[in-house]
């Protein structure tokens, strides 16, 4: 199973492949780390001066995941199944469940350098510009924890709506379009049916929103729902984050049930 | 490798029905038409697929039970496309080699080696996608033997190939048995590349069990006698056909078919009907069969037994 992580991997960041392939994964990695180099840089040339939160870079970080995830869940599962790769693999001391396994690890790898990596790069600039780096970095070590909390939830969310969705078909193209097409659709209906009806019960379009689900897990461990610029749709809700996380982990069962039956029964 | 009222079904469509044989650890070949049951029977002691009833056994393991350990000693060819085109050979092939368990650096070395024995070397840089069919065989043959299996099953190894590349590939077929000491088990409808790369046949047909035996033996029994005699050979045949044998001309001699009588009573009805028409015997000798003629014998035999039982159950 090890193989097929790195081998995944490696063709998730399109290495050995042709430089096209290269592309996508550069210019992610780049919309994703730059913002947080640029921010480390300021704090490290005006120090406590001025004060950045994890949730400013938290936008950067949900865009480029979504990119991400549907450019990454078509590469892990649709070749193999439109090149017939699998009936090799399954020749192999391999089962169905290793293959899956396989392919959601390399998947959480890649997206968890996006998730995790600006943020933990903030908290380490945060330690560093410190008077005291020790007591800092001691103090604030919950931050680590909300980092990591966050980028798992957010990782597995969009992974799992790919991954998903890459299941049933073989077209990478139209995976990705799916995706993308869907988050956006779906959360602009959200806001639209919120914005049309008045009742109590339109709080409960957020589970079907899934930018402000997403939104809202970063406001809950990172900021404010009372905030100036937050969702009319997220602030009405005001979802527990529980919740949030029951949602997310939701999908991803769903997700995982999609992917069992179509992998896991046998022809 | 022993199968047991192996069946497998998909919906109201049997593709092997009640399959019972026994196949020796040899090169064996898996004789059928298209659609009787070759390439399920493979999936189906592979593991890949699960049997609506029955058991089968491989390598001493049962294949619903020890499936990883099987395919840890077993290589498989499928018949379809099955390779990644934008890697290049030799990344691939080590790939499947390290999915087998090896290493990364002995993966990636013995990659380079099998393919240069599969006759893919300078090329196994180059990204698939540009490969002609008869070099994807090879690849395809190449991540079948990369882990060095026991057995190897190749499926329809010379699909979609031309003349050359088919004698290639049945050549690299010898070659993996005897200089590596693998075990092939080949599955063709082409009766000569079977012939021609095993030594014990399987045939099915329909998905029910024909015959199942060593080529040598099979071919060697029950074969044509061809009679010459000087004489008129139409009453020849007549004083057969009043000994309940058939026969037919072929130019100048007299071919006697095997089936009616068996064994020493046919030569002896021959020597008979010689004296009787009092006429000089210049030559009798059996004639061999080919597989093509087990087969057609064999499957026709089948097919008449079952019109046969049919007409009798009607």
């Amino acid at each position: 199973m090890r193989a097929l992580v790195i081998y995944s991997i490696k063709r998730g960041l399109g290495i050995k492949k042709k430089w096209t392939a290269k592309i996508t994964p550069i210019i992610l990695y780049i919309a994703a780390f730059v913002p947080a180099v640029i921010v480390a840089g300021i704090l490290a040339f005006v120090g406590d001066q001025v004060d950045f939160d994890y949730d400013d870079l938290c936008n950067f970080i949900e865009f480029t995941l979504l990119i991400y995830a549907a450019a990454l869940a078509p590469e892990m599962l649709c070749d193999d199944r439109r090149e017939n790769v699998l009936s090799l693999y399954f020749s192999r001391a391999l089962t169905r469940l290793d293959y899956l396994i396989a392919k959601v690890i390399a998947m959480a790898i890649l997206m968890g350098t996006i998730a995790f990596g600006p943020l933990l790069l903030l908290w380490g600039a945060k330690v560093l510009q410190a008077q005291d780096p020790i007591a800092y970095m001691f103090d604030h070590l919950t931050d680590v924890g909300r980092i990591l909390v966050y980028g798992t939830l957010i990782s597995a969310f969009f992974a799992a709506i790919g991954l998903g969705i890459a299941a049933y078909t073989n077209r990478k193209g139209i995976a990705t379009g799916i995706f993308i097409g869907g988050v956006i659709f779906m959360t602009a209906l959200a806001n639209a049916l919120f914005s049309a009806i008045d009742s109590d019960a339109r709080r409960f379009l957020l589970f079907v929103s899934p930018m402000d689900i997403v939104r809202s897990l970063s406001l809950w461990l990172f900021g404010d729902f009372n905030g100036p610029d937050v969702n009319i749709l997220i602030r009405e809700a005001d979802m527990p984050g529980i919740t949030l996380a029951g949602a997310v982990l939701f999908v991803v069962a769903i997700a995982g049930l999609i992917m069992y039956r179509r992998y896991l029964t046998e022809e | 490798m022993t199968t047991q009222s192996l069946t497998k079904a998909y919906g109201p469509v049997v593709a092997l029905d009640a399959l019972d044989v026994a196949i020796p650890r040899s090169s064996v070949g898996l004789l059928g038409a298209n659609g009787a049951g070759k390439s399920t029977l493979i999936k189906l002691l592979l593991g890949l697929i699960a049997p609506s009833s029955g058991t089968a056994t491989m390598l001493g393991m049962d294949v619903r039970g020890d499936t990883a350990r099987i395919r840890e000693r077993v290589g498989y060819m499928p018949e379809s496309d099955c390779l990644p085109l934008d890697v290049t050979a030799a990344d691939f092939v080590a790939h499947m080699a390290e999915m087998s368990g090896l290493p990364a650096r002995a993966a990636r070395q013995r990659a380079n080696d099998v393919l240069y024995q599969v006759g893919v070397d300078e090329e196994r840089y180059r990204l698939i996608r540009g490969f002609s069919t008869g070099m994807k065989q090879r690849v395809k043959l190449a991540q079948a033997i990369v882990h060095d299996p026991e057995l190897v099953f190749l499926d329809e190894p010379t699909n979609g190939m031309d003349p050359q590349g088919r004698d290639d590939m049945l050549r690299l077929i010898q070659r993996i048995q005897r200089e590596l000491g693998i075990a092939v088990f080949v599955s063709s409808h082409l009766l000569e590349d079977i012939e021609r790369v095993c030594d014990h046949v399987v045939m099915v047909d329909r998905g029910k069990l024909v015959i199942s035996g060593r080529i040598d033996d099979l071919m060697r029994g029950g074969g044509d006698i061809i009679v010459r005699v000087d004489g008129d050979a139409t009453a020849m045949i007549e004083r057969l056909a009043a000994r309940g044998i058939s026969s037919r001309a072929s130019g100048l001699e007299i071919i006697v078919a095997s089936n009616a009588v068996s064994g020493d009573m046919l030569y002896d009805a021959i020597r008979d009907a010689v004296v009787e028409l009092d006429v000089p015997l210049r030559s009798l000798r059996g004639r061999e069969r080919s597989l093509e003629d087990v087969y057609i014998q064999t499957v026709s035999g089948v097919a008449d037994a079952e019109e046969l039982a049919a007409t009798v159950g009607n």
